[in-house]
This record gives C-alpha cells, sequence and structure tokens, in this order.
C-alpha cells in the first residue's frame, strides 16, 4: 500500500463529500476562465472595432435613422440602406485639415442563395478606400474585380463559390478575418458591382429610392484628418458647411461602445467575484464539518505512529487531488459552453465580441486551473493544522 | 525494551470544589519490564486511561518523565516520537479505533504502510485468524461489531509487532470465550519477550498478569506482584 | 450506481427530442419555408428518439452483458448525431441564424456527453463482467 493510497481510499470511500468538493472546485475553474474569455473577447471586439473604423470621421446622410443604422450596422450586423449625394465626397475632399476621403455604399439585398436573411453588401472604391482594403489584403492579395465579393467570416461560404445577390451571380474570392463586429457578416464589392446590384435590385422592383446610376449617390464618406489637425474642429466644419449630412467622431461611437463594455465587464468580474466568495466560504464550512467528523480517524493514524506532518499532508493530498479533478472539469465545461455559443454570446450581448486564440484560451485556462487548486488547498490549510495539532488521546476518549 | 514513567503527573485547569487545578494523575512511577504482564485497576476516573496515553507518547506529562529504555520520550520532535510510537509502541485504545474507509485488513496493515516497512499480510491474516475475525477481513468498520472492531484493533497492535503492547481496556466488549483467548494473546506476547501493559476491570485478567497497579484518585493506591 | 450511464442518456436524449422541436429548434424562415437546418433538426430528432429507445432498455435490462452491448450500440449513433446538424446536412450560411447559433452547437454538446456516458458506461460493465 502506497501512502496515497489512503488518500485515494478515503476520496473513493465517501463519494456524495468527494463529488460536492469536485463541484465547488468545478464552479470555481468554470466562472474564472468562462468570464476571462468573455471579458477578455469583449477587449479585442472593441480593439477590433477601433481598427475597422479607421476614419477619424464618418460622414453620413443627416437623416436620423443614418447614423443609428450606422451604429447597428457595425455592432449587430444589422442591415442599412442609407444615400446622399456623390458630390458630398468631393467637398469633403476640399475640405482643408482632410487627408484623405473614402466613399462606400450601402445595400442590403433581401436574400441571398447563401442565407434566407438580407445580408449587408458594401461597395468601396478601391482607390480611395483606406479602412476596408487593407483588411481585405490581409486575405487576398489582388484586387476585387467585377463581379466578384470579399465575404465576411460570418457568411458561410467558400473561396471560389457563387452567390446570388438579387439574381446576379457574384464569385467569392476572399473570406475575410474576423472582427467581432456585425462587419463579419457583410459582403464587399467594387463601386462597378455596386452599380449592377442596384440595378438588379431596381429590376425586380426593389426601389431604394436612388436612381440606378450607383456612380452619384454613396451611403458614408470616412475621413482621415490630417496629421496634427484638430478633429473636433473638423468635425464641427463638416457639419456646419456640407448641406444635409452629418458629420460623426469615431471616438465617440467607440466611448459609447467602451462604455457598455465596461457595464458588462464590471458584471462579470461581480458575478466572478460573487461565485468564488460563495464557494471559497462553502469550501470552508465543508472542511471545518470535516474537522469534527474526522477526529477520531485522525486520532487513530496519530496513534499508530503517523506524525502531524505526515498526517497534514494526506489532508491536503485530498484536497488537491478534488480540487484538480473539480479544475479540470470546470475548465473543459467553460471550454465547451463558451466557445461553441460565441455566435449567442455576441447576439446577446449586441457589442463587439472577437473571441481570442487557442494559446492565449490555453493560458487563462493554465491560470484558472492553478488558482483553483491552489484555492482549494489553501481552504484545507486551516483544518489540516487543526485536525493535526488535535489531543488524539482526547479525541479516542470521546468515543468510550 | 523497558518502558518506565518517573514521578509523572497530569494536571488540567478545571474548578473542582477549592481549587483551579485537576491532577488526573499525580506522581505515579511505573516500569514495564520485557516479559511482564502488568496489569492496571481502578474505578473510572481513577487515571487509568490517561497514565496509559502518557505512556504510549500521546500526551505529554505535567511533571515527570517517561524513559523508552534511555530515550527521554517527550524530549524528541513530533517526526521522531511517531517513528518510535509506530516502530516500539503499540497501544490498543479503548474506544472504537478504525479508519472507516479501509477494510478490516487494510486497518491491521496500516501501521506497517506508513514508513515503507515489509509486507506484513501474513502475519496480519495470521492474527486476524488467531482471534476468530479472519473471514471479516474484507468486510468495513462500519459492518462490524463492537466486539469485532476491538479485536481487529488487537490484531494492529499484534500485527505491528513492536516491543512495547498498551492495551485499555481490550476485553470490554467480548464475551467471556474472546476474553479467555484476548488474554492469552497478550500472555503470549509477554511471554515472547514484549512489556504488555493492561488497563482493565476484567478481574481473570489478574490471572495473567505478573504485576499489577491499583489506582484511585490519579495515585497509586496498591501494588502487587506475582513473585511477592 | 451500475445503471447511471443510461440514466444520464435518457435524460440527455430526450433534452435532444424536446429540444430539436422547441428551444434548440433550428431556423424558421418569414415566408414559412424549410431550408436544409430543417431537416437536420428532424435528423436529431430521430437521432434522439433512438438513443432514448437504447437507453430505457439500457435501464430496464437487469442483464450486464446486454447493457454492454446497448453502450457499444449508443456510442456510433451518437456520432452521428454529432456528425448530423452542419456536416451531414448542411445548415444555413450566416453564423448569426439561428441553426448555426444555438442548434448546432448544442446538439453537438449533448450528443458528445452521450458519447461519454455510454463509454463510461461500457467500461463499467466490461470491469463487473
Amino acid at each position: 500500500m502506497k501512502k496515497s493510497y489512503l488518500s485515494l481510499k478515503n476520496l473513493s470511500r465517501r463519494p456524495g463529500r468527494t463529488a460536492a468538493l469536485v463541484l465547488l472546485t468545478a464552479f470555481i475553474a468554470f466562472s474564472v476562465l468562462g468570464g476571462s474569455i468573455v471579458v477578455s473577447s469583449l477587449r479585442r471586439g472593441l480593439n477590433s472595432l477601433e481598427d475597422r473604423l479607421g476614419a477619424d470621421i464618418i460622414v453620413l446622410p443627416s437623416s436620423a435613422q443614418s447614423k443609428v443604422s450606422f451604429e447597428k450596422l457595425f455592432l449587430q450586423g444589422t442591415t442599412g440602406a442609407f444615400y446622399m449625394d456623390a458630390s458630398v465626397l468631393d467637398e469633403v475632399l476640399d475640405t482643408p485639415g482632410v487627408a484623405a476621403a473614402a466613399p462606400q455604399t450601402f445595400l442590403a439585398s433581401l436574400k441571398a442563395d447563401c442565407c434566407s436573411v438580407k445580408i449587408q453588401v458594401i461597395g468601396i472604391d478601391p482607390e480611395k478606400d483606406f479602412t476596408v482594403q487593407p483588411w481585405i489584403q490581409e486575405s487576398y492579395a489582388r484586387d476585387i474585380g467585377e463581379m466578384e465579393v470579399a465575404v465576411g467570416c460570418s457568411v458561410e461560404a467558400g473561396v471560389g463559390e457563387i452567390i446570388r445577390i438579387y439574381d446576379e451571380r457574384c464569385r467569392a474570392v476572399a473570406r475575410l478575418a474576423p472582427t467581432g463586429t456585425g462587419l463579419d457578416t457583410a459582403v464587399y464589392c467594387t463601386m462597378d458591382t455596386m452599380n449592377t446590384l442596384l440595378q438588379a435590385a431596381e429590376s425586380k422592383g426593389i426601389s431604394h429610392k436612388i436612381t440606378s446610376d450607383g456612380d452619384r449617390q454613396i451611403s458614408a464618406v470616412y475621413v482621415k484628418a490630417q496629421e496634427g489637425a484638430d478633429i473636433d474642429q473638423l468635425n464641427s466644419y463638416l457639419n456646419g458647411h456640407i448641406r444635409k449630412v452629418t458629420a460623426v467622431r469615431t471616438r465617440s461611437m467607440i466611448t459609447q461602445v467602451s462604455d457598455s463594455l465596461a457595464g458588462v465587464t464590471r458584471t462579470v468580474r461581480i458575478l466572478i467575484a460573487a461565485v468564488w466568495a460563495l464557494a471559497v466560504i462553502i469550501l470552508l464550512i465543508v472542511f471545518a464539518m470535516m474537522t469534527a467528523e474526522r477526529r477520531r480517524e485522525f486520532a487513530v493514524l496519530r496513534l499508530i505512529g503517523m506524525s502531524r506532518r505526515a498526517l497534514s499532508r494526506m489532508l491536503l493530498t485530498e484536497s488537491l487531488l478534488c480540487s484538480a479533478m473539480g479544475a479540470l472539469i470546470g475548465a473543459v465545461l467553460a471550454v465547451a459552453l463558451v466557445l461553441p455559443f460565441t455566435a449567442l454570446i455576441e447576439s446577446s450581448l449586441g457589442l463587439p465580441y472577437l473571441t481570442p486564440d487557442w494559446k492565449t484560451i490555453l493560458g487563462y485556462a493554465l491560470g484558472a486551473l492553478l488558482l483553483t487548486v491552489l484555492i482549494g488547498a489553501a481552504s484545507s490549510a486551516f483544518a489540516a493544522w487543526k485536525l493535526s495539532h488535535a489531543d488524539p488521546g482526547g479525541a479516542l476518549r470521546e468515543g468510550s | 525494551m523497558t518502558l518506565k514513567a518517573e514521578n509523572v503527573s497530569k494536571q488540567y485547569f478545571r474548578k473542582t470544589g477549592q481549587a483551579n487545578v485537576f491532577f488526573a494523575v499525580q506522581d505515579v512511577s511505573i516500569n514495564l519490564a520485557p516479559g511482564q504482564l502488568t496489569v492496571i485497576t481502578g474505578r473510572s476516573g481513577s487515571g487509568k486511561t490517561t497514565l496509559l496515553h502518557m505512556l504510549s507518547g500521546l500526551l505529554s506529562p505535567s511533571e515527570g518523565k517517561v524513559y523508552l529504555d534511555d530515550t527521554d520520550l517527550y524530549a524528541l520532535n513530533d517526526a521522531d516520537l511517531s517513528r518510535l510510537r509506530n516502530c516500539s509502541l503499540c497501544v490498543i485504545p479503548q474506544a472504537r479505533s478504525a479508519v472507516e474507509t479501509l477494510t478490516a485488513l487494510e486497518n491491521v496493515l496500516l501501521p506497517g504502510m506508513l514508513y515503507g516497512k515489509q509486507d506484513k499480510t501474513a502475519d496480519a491474516l495470521h492474527w486476524l485468524e488467531a482471534l476468530g475475525i479472519g473471514h471479516l477481513q474484507n468486510a468495513c468498520p462500519a459492518a462490524l461489531s463492537g466486539g469485532e472492531l476491538r479485536r481487529m484493533a488487537i490484531a494492529r497492535a499484534l500485527t505491528q509487532g513492536g516491543d512495547i503492547l498498551l492495551a485499555d481496556e481490550p476485553t470490554g466488549d467480548l464475551d467471556d470465550e474472546n476474553t479467555a483467548l484476548v488474554l492469552s494473546a497478550l500472555r503470549a506476547a509477554a511471554d515472547a519477550g514484549k512489556a504488555v501493559l493492561l488497563v482493565t476491570h476484567e478481574k481473570d485478567a489478574l490471572d495473567y498478569a505478573d504485576q499489577m497497579y491499583q489506582m484511585n484518585a490519579g495515585h497509586i493506591a496498591g501494588y502487587c506482584s506475582k513473585e511477592g | 450506481m451500475k445503471k447511471l450511464p443510461a440514466m444520464v442518456v435518457l435524460i440527455l436524449s430526450l433534452g435532444i427530442m424536446i429540444g430539436s422541436q422547441t428551444f434548440l429548434a433550428p431556423c424558421v424562415h418569414e415566408d414559412g419555408s424549410f431550408g436544409s437546418c430543417h431537416w437536420a433538426g428532424q435528423m436529431m430528432l430521430g437521432v434522439g428518439g433512438l438513443l432514448f429507445v437504447l437507453s430505457l432498455f439500457a435501464c430496464l435490462s437487469k442483464d450486464g452483458p446486454v447493457r454492454k452491448g446497448i453502450y457499444l450500440a449508443m456510442m456510433p449513433a451518437s456520432v452521428l448525431g454529432i456528425l448530423t446538424p452542419g456536416t451531414l446536412i448542411s445548415l444555413c450560411k450566416m453564423n448569426a441564424m439561428r441553426c448555426r447559433m444555438i442548434m448546432q452547437p448544442a446538439m453537438i454538446i449533448l450528443c458528445v456527453l452521450i458519447l461519454l456516458a455510454a463509454l463510461i458506461g461500457f467500461l463499467m460493465e466490461r470491469k463487473r463482467a
């Protein structure tokens, strides 16, 4: 019989208590790892949002709905279609303090054969664009051609696959890297392709309240300010000097999202802390009860010559085994529940959400495992000390 | 090996009458020589069990010393004293003393497991059979009666193989037949060269003893030996 | 205790059956038409039913070798359940669609748990034999 045999026997012959300890530590590990993945994904989503917005200012049509639609498109992937005259681009380019300006045109399909719901089509000018083009080039080195599209990662269309939008055949030439934003559900094309699609929409009786001469209508202008320019001042100037448009600082959108994110993160952290506190309190209570229950057993072990140190070590081995098992179960559950349901979490929160890579998740998992095992062991430390220093004679006498 | 207590006392702080101190054992000297079976008798509360615990290294005396040969037990650190207890001092406690998660055989083998000694399964099975509970070797303590548990504890002490055997009321739960069996086993252990101490109310035990101490209110009230 | 894996499979397969038609159901299209994901959901109803019946037999059986055989049969059935949504029967192409967001991960997790329970049950019966 090895010394660890006694610890294993103690655990296996008391399945109820062992299961309770394993369950408690599993809760701790689950909450730590699950919470870390969610918080990290939200942070990465926010950073990704900042990267994808790319511009300092976005100029939109002045209708009240267009700003809301734009935010919903970015955050939730809700389709939007709003338009202004293409001359706005020239006015923006002529504004002092503007380093670059890139137009985009939005179109919501009624239905694409890839999907039974609307998808967002975004037309870009490859020569002027500085936000989407770099992102496309991460996955596709060439320029997107006529009737070719780059699809966001949430659109399940393979490279080379044909997508029909308003019955027009478009070939997917690239799948874009995930951003964790609503842009993952969009499809990107050139302005020429956009013109064709707009005409196709018209022919199907779907009016977007614009002429099919798409060159003359755009949905947004992304503005990059010159180095050292006062962006607030530029923003005010654009609002004041260009008719029928609203200029929005991207920072305000990011700040809004950041505030929401801070709220969600705070809630997640409070939940984790609550689970921890409750689990630790219950662990301490369980070990305290065990102290009373096992006094005689430990007295017998002292009687036959087990030293205090060996006794403490035996109890700590038991708690370490339980904690390790619980930590492993909790970590596996966290990964099994949080990762497969990423889309659901993202949809529920309505915030940018970008899952970390597997190395980061592995790091979080190891951290959660270590922390849980340490908490489990620490909870038993006092009980181990108390039991090993108890008067064996008194404990044995109690039963006589 | 010889186990002896020199002027040992054990006091507890407890209000009794006019005093705040209670002496469970007061100024007791006792000598356990190899090959001898010593019996201690006395009323309940006379300090017999307290004295046994001090002799077995479980309870440090308030005054006096306990020697195993020339070694002062209570001058040792916990690790050394525990090891000594495992190797030399075999205790049969009064109360139920099984590890509930182990079988009867595993309980008997437990002392041998602690310091990686040689396998004593054969000895364990022999003593379980000799004490009439060989058929219960794979039973859990919860399934054993008080008498069977007592015999298991005796088998454990005898398998442990130490030179000193300290038994606290080992025949308490036993019928006449098993009482005689246990007393014979302890006598045989003494004849084999061990120093055996038996704390008991059992009158029959006196027939097996080489010397007898009578305790009363923590003192030695009487002594007689077979020679005398 | 010895029938615990069968009871676990019973509950989980019931979850698959009920879930595939209710809270884990695939997409409902606005025009009432069926996409391929609907048929994936129907297939999961069948797989869940098969596993439910097998687990019921295992719970009622008093014969260890028979239970061992039933656990063995549960394993390929649960693998079928894992492969059905998305691999054997295609789903909608948007990740935000209900079939991909809820049905697929939930069904896969339930079937993996059933596979584990069946494996544990099989090993327990083998050890007992």
